[in-house]
């Protein structure tokens, strides 16, 4: 599937801390191997516990729309055919507490609204510096 | 009450539309140290100490040799974002004068953005070549401060049915207090309820009147102590009380459920109240920094005014508009229609309340207070004394 904004629109940069969430094709969370603590965005220690020891664990794609905010002016030269566009903040379930943002694609920008049901798919996209392909987590009504 | 530090005197170049300053924006920051200096009576060499915030590009040491400053004993900034700062800059001079490490020290912003690039210009990151935070958000256009207040706004006006109507009591609110003050940008422009409605989306729920100005301008406070400000010309202003909040890191942590949504303002307000003795129906005059409306609104509440529920209400008729409002608000026309100087010169105007010579001047003023830009963290209070 075409991205929403366009297969050529900025793309993640690849860190430490967001390298497994861009590139997985699943959504992964961060969580405490030793207090359970789930975290988003991932960081070196725990925020529960001060733990180190940390793992990705794979959820199951699906989520709530927490927020919504509809877009209309283009601040990129690039999202001027695009806008109006809508940005979500949404609960990944199986993850408590942790909220990512998308766009919920595949439906009128203006109809999506806060309680919405929603799953994860991938945009697969090159990765302009060469290595493994991007799979940019975005979604759509469940 | 804290009171061991005063606010001396105020300078401000004058506000233009944005890129319409024929001064640079270096020559606007030395012209505002400048004239608060003046504004004062103190020679400009004599200061000692200098704070900017968000990475200011005019360095305090840039500054104090071009201004011929004998000595600079304290250069600070206060950490993190933007405008939640225009408090504490002022607190942090408070800090310096008031440890004995700096005389006389002098908070400043300058910004003429269109010399350099624009504050939510998403057009300026660069594919792949952003900061690693900011990846969170850039694939999906998430890359303005206006799309982040919105999320927050939007499912805090959801959760507690707050309507739209009081987001724009507060632009209006703004526009006519504007009209006061031969300063403001805005003056001469008044905004009607229904141009306000009629105004293109930003992003919802912002209208193009929700959102702050974009301006060229610089703004300066000195501060130094009771003792020193006698010998200077100016009627000083003590600072009661002064804090600092925390809250999440810009960004992905912001919109987590520990924090969203919010405007990181009730510690703040903990804080404020506890120090000043007082309670927010004791604030004469209130300048509360206007990025967005919707965070107004929030900040308002998170600091004790009224509750969610009762917003609609409570800025209602006019209940914030002119100096014999129920709470006089952004007597200067702040952010939205004074000038966008990253709201130091919405703590100007709380200085020109205390000393009572605001064009909008609110009666028998014993606690003026300025609240920095909500919805980004560390939020900051500073409140002044009247001098009536």
């Amino acid at each position: 599937m075409p991205r929403l904004l366009g297969d050529d629109f900025l793309l993640p940069t690849l860190g430490p801390h967001t390298k497994t969430y861009f590139t997985a094709g699943s959504i992964q969370i961060q969580f405490c191997k030793d207090c359970g603590h789930a975290q988003h965005p991932p960081d070196d220690l725990c925020y529960a516990c001060r733990s180190r020891n940390l793992e990705y664990r794979t959820m199951p794609g699906t989520g709530r729309v927490e927020s919504v905010c509809l877009v209309h002016h283009p601040v990129h030269p690039a999202l001027k055919t695009k806008v109006p566009y809508p940005i979500a903040v949404i609960s990944v379930d199986g993850a408590p507490g942790c909220h990512v943002l998308g766009n919920v694609t595949g439906c009128a920008p203006e109809s999506v609204v806060i309680g919405d049901r929603v799953r994860a798919y991938f945009d697969e996209v090159p990765n302009p510096h060469g290595g493994e392909p991007l799979k940019i987590p975005n979604w759509a009504r469940a | 009450m804290h009171g061991k530090a005063v606010v001396a005197g105020v300078g401000e170049t004058t506000y233009y539309k944005h890129g319409q300053s024929k001064d640079t924006e270096f020559q606007l920051a030395c012209q505002a140290v400048e004239r608060a200096c003046a504004d004062a009576g103190l020679d400009v060499r004599e200061v000692d100490g200098l704070i900017s915030y968000m990475d200011t590009r005019n360095s305090p040491l840039r500054v104090a040799e071009a201004l011929g400053m004998k000595e600079l004993r304290w250069s600070s900034t206060p950490w993190a974002g933007g405008g939640n700062n225009s408090a504490s800059c002022v607190m942090q001079a408070d800090a310096a004068v008031t440890a004995g490490y700096a005389s006389y020290v002098v908070a400043f912003r300058a910004l003429a953005q269109g010399q350099f690039y624009r504050l939510g210009s998403g057009s300026t990151l660069a594919s792949g070549g952003a900061p690693e935070g900011l990846s969170w958000g850039l694939p999906y256009g998430e890359m303005t401060p206006a799309q982040e207040c919105a999320l927050h706004t939007k499912r805090w006006m959801h959760d507690h049915g707050v309507s739209q109507e009081a987001l724009a009591a507060i632009a209006l609110a703004s526009y006519a207090n504007a009209q006061r003050n031969p300063r403001a940008v805005r003056y001469g422009q008044p905004l009607t309820r229904e141009a306000y409605h009629a105004s293109r989306w930003i992003v919802e729920p912002f209208h193009l009147f929700d959102c702050c100005q974009e301006n060229d301008g610089a703004a300066a406070v000195l501060v130094t102590t009771p003792e020193r400000a006698r010998d200077l010309k100016q009627k000083p202003v003590p600072i009661l009380a002064a804090a600092q909040g925390a809250g999440p890191e810009i960004g992905i942590r912001a919109f987590q459920k520990k924090w969203f949504p919010g405007m990181y303002y009730t510690n703040v307000g903990e804080m404020i109240w506890q120090r000043a003795g007082i309670r927010p129906k004791d604030v004469d005059v209130l300048q509360l920094y206007e990025n967005f409306t919707g965070p107004v609104v929030m900040a308002l509440c998170e600091l004790g005014w009224c509750r969610p529920e009762e917003v609609d209400a409570f800025v209602a008729n006019g209940a914030l508009e002119g100096p014999d409002a129920r709470l006089p608000f952004n007597t200067s026309g702040g952010n939205l229609a004074e000038a966008y100087i990253h709201g130091l010169e919405m703590t100007i105007e709380a200085v020109r309340q205390a000393r009572g010579d605001s064009t909008c001047q609110a009666k028998d003023v014993d606690y003026s207070l300025a609240i920095a830009g909500p919805g980004y963290a560390p939020g900051s209070a500073i409140l002044f004394g009247g001098t009536h």
